[in-house]
């Protein structure tokens, strides 16, 4: 815009200038609102005020022309500024809607040669992001526009408007790369509730606020506008179709990728609530051993810490126990390959020698412990046998369980039981000839000498040990023996019956344990018999087959 | 303290020479099908021998403790020799080392306790009642076992 020229008439001046196209227009003022020299802008005098135009007055007037303002022989005026001014504003009124719909008509007439066309809510509000400026006013301009949808009309690349709204095709076209995102996103969240209803409060917060930040593609879904936006595509999207593509791509690898990572976090969570219960158990049983030792402290005298620590140890064999024989269970149910269930069998195995191991160390510290079988259930002890299981007992029970076998089986394990009695008996017999020494020892002959005899006595109780490590050794060589003489399916159908039988013992050491009293029995024996039963709690190591 | 024992077979008669117990045990397993190293007090060896009775089979015992020689160089160069604390039972079958009641009872289970004493015996009361299973469910089998 370039000043031209003022004439100044008695009392009325009329301001001419060439707009950008270069057309003359002219702006008349009244003189009634001459303020040369009354702005206060200039300090100087009189004279120097001419020079000098206040450009509030100057923007007033063009508003409401009643600004006045004199030119001389040179342009002194430095319309430059108010050049920037008046595109600036024009600017700041697109940007912001509110102001923009706010002004008066003059306003949006500034330039009149161009028809006004009102550019909808997309542009506008990705025109906001391209200036970086502020997103609640643009919300407010998307619901302004999705409320008045009425004159929704064709984008209009070509307009001058939006090429001062957006200063650029290239803006335009980010735009409604934009717009396309926000249809992306929308279906990328749309998809994301449906695998992880966690994120629906993510999702819906999203929404409430209609945050549109500049981000790409996390603009905040216009919902219905956007995917009729995006739906009804027009002669734009053909040309964006590859973007497009791409884009859709990234945002489902960026959307899987985020779906696994919430599986592998919710998975480490799960696992770590798992340990943290076995953890829990653990603590319990520890705390129940030390209330244990406590409780013992005073009357049946003090349970030695070999074998305390031997019975939690024991107590997590059972737990271990358990898992090994729902792996037979399962192994033997899926049809394993023969090579799949050796290793579940060997497995077994040498879960079994993990028991004689810590019995071998638990009988150099406090082999009564072992003997007395207070380790076991009241069953098992009731069997017991030199600390732990009689070997041909177990043979016993097993050959009526093992079909289909052999003849050569037949013999192996026929002779495998004799053998094993063999050894009891002998170790049985050594036994007893120890029991015989000690009691001979400790009853004295007529002349008791004191610390001698108990020095004989406690070397002869360090025997017993070597009768317990024997006697384990016996059973381990015997289970041994049924993996060598036995298939590996027989095998393991042999291992889960030993296991589940002496669940079964363990069963019925916690039935007993529980089972009504005879004094407390009412008239109807048989109903305080079922309810007594039914208050047994079963616990996880005494009910494993059931 | 003495319990009354057994005769279990041949009782190593005094010999004249004296040398190194280590040779004098080597010497003694050579001479006889089985040996037992054993001492009078001790319940293992009991255990032991009462085992090798209940297969029926006669094996030397030499008890260290009623050994004139001097039982303790024995009971050192076994212990010593076995490499245990415990020096007896010790059980020599056919001139080889066999062990004491642990290595005894593995290999009466895994089934090589038998064929070596088939080996090293050669009587066959010696073998047949170590062999014959006691058990009804072989009743009709027990003949075969004669050949043995």
């Amino acid at each position: 815009m370039a000043f031209i020229s003022a004439t100044c008439p008695d009392s009325s001046f009329f301001l001419e200038y060439k707009d950008e196209n270069g057309l003359l227009r002219k702006s008349c003022m009244a003189a009634s609102h001459r303020v040369v020299g009354d702005t206060g802008l200039s300090d100087s005098g009189p004279s120097s005020s001419t020079h000098h135009v206040p450009y509030a007055t100057v923007l007033h007037g063009i508003n409401a022309p009643s600004t006045s303002f004199l030119h001389q022989e040179g342009s002194t005026f430095d319309f430059g500024e108010l050049e920037e001014a008046i595109t600036r504003q024009v600017r700041n009124d697109e940007a912001q809607a509110p102001l923009f719909t706010g002004r008066p008509a003059a306003t949006l007439e500034m330039f009149p040669s161009w028809p006004m066309r009102y550019h909808q809510t997309p542009r506008v509000g990705s025109s906001k992001s391209a200036g970086g400026e502020s997103t609640d006013s643009g919300s407010q301009m998307n619901t302004t526009t999705l409320a008045s949808k009425g004159d929704q009309t064709q984008l209009e690349p070509e307009s001058p408007m939006s090429k001062i709204a957006s200063s650029s095709n290239h803006h335009h076209q980010q735009h409604q790369a934009l717009d396309q995102n926000h249809l992306q996103f929308q279906q990328q969240n749309q998809q994301l509730q449906k695998d992880m209803p966690i994120s629906d409060t993510s999702r819906a917060t999203t929404v409430a606020t209609g945050a549109t930040e500049a981000s790409k593609g996390q603009s905040a879904p216009k919902s219905n506008h956007e995917k009729r936006k995006g739906a009804g595509s027009t002669s734009e999207n053909k040309q964006l179709d590859a973007k497009t593509l791409r884009r859709l791509a990234q945002n489902r690898e960026a959307a899987r990728k985020s779906r696994l990572r919430k599986k592998a976090y919710v998975q480490q969570l799960e696992s770590s609530r798992i340990k943290l219960t076995q953890l829990e158990q653990d603590l319990q049983r520890a705390r129940a051993q030390g209330l244990l030792m406590g409780g013992c402290g005073g009357g049946f005298g003090n349970i030695s810490s070999a074998a305390a620590i031997f019975d939690m140890e024991y107590a997590r064999w059972l737990e271990d126990d358990h898992r090994h024989m729902s792996e037979l269970r399962t192994g033997l149910q899926a049809h394993l390959s023969d090579n799949d269930l050796r290793i579940v069998v060997d497995g077994y195995i040498s879960h079994y020698d993990e028991i004689f191991q810590l019995k071998g160390v638990a009988a150099k510290s406090d082999v009564f412990h072992l003997i007395t079988g207070m380790w076991a259930s009241q069953a098992e002890r009731c069997f017991l046998w030199m600390g732990g299981f009689r070997p041909s007992d177990l043979i016993k029970m097993l050959t009526q369980q093992l079909d289909p076998i052999t003849e050569q089986q037949v013999m192996g394990i026929c002779s495998l039981q004799h053998s094993s009695q063999q050894a009891e008996e002998a170790l049985t017999q050594g036994l007893d000839q120890l029991h015989q020494s000690l009691i001979d020892t400790i009853a004295g002959g007529p002349v008791v000498d004191g610390m001698q005899q108990m020095a004989v006595a406690l070397g002869k109780l360090s025997n017993l040990e070597g009768f317990v490590r024997q006697a384990d050794n016996l059973r381990q060589q015997t289970l041994h023996q049924l993996r060598r003489i036995l298939t590996v399916r027989q095998a393991a159908r042999c291992f889960l019956v030993i296991g589940e039988y002496y669940g079964r013992l363990r069963a019925l050491s916690s039935l007993w344990a529980s089972r009504p009293r005879e004094s407390m029995m009412s008239d109807d024996n048989s109903c305080q018999t079922t309810t007594d039963l039914q208050m047994v709690q079963p616990s996880q190591n005494h009910f494993p087959s059931f | 303290m003495h319990y009354q024992t057994e005769s279990w077979g041949s009782y190593m008669a005094t010999r004249s020479s004296y040398g190194d117990p280590l040779e004098l045990i080597e010497r003694m397993a050579s001479e006889h099908a089985m040996v037992i190293f054993s001492i009078s007090s001790c319940c293992m060896s009991h255990a032991i021998k009462r085992l090798f009775c209940g297969m029926g089979v006669n094996p030397t015992v030499n008890e260290l403790d009623e050994d004139p020689r001097g039982g303790k160089d024995l009971e050192r160069a076994l212990m010593r020799l076995m490499g245990t604390s415990d020096a007896v039972p010790v059980v020599f079958i056919g001139g080889k080392l066999v062990g004491t009641m642990d290595r005894v009872l593995v290999s009466l289970i895994n089934g090589t306790l038998v064929p070596l004493l088939k080996e090293a015996g050669g009587s066959l009361a010696l073998i047949e009642r170590a062999t014959t299973p006691t058990n009804s469910f072989h009743q009709q089998k027990r003949n075969d076992h004669d050949h043995l």
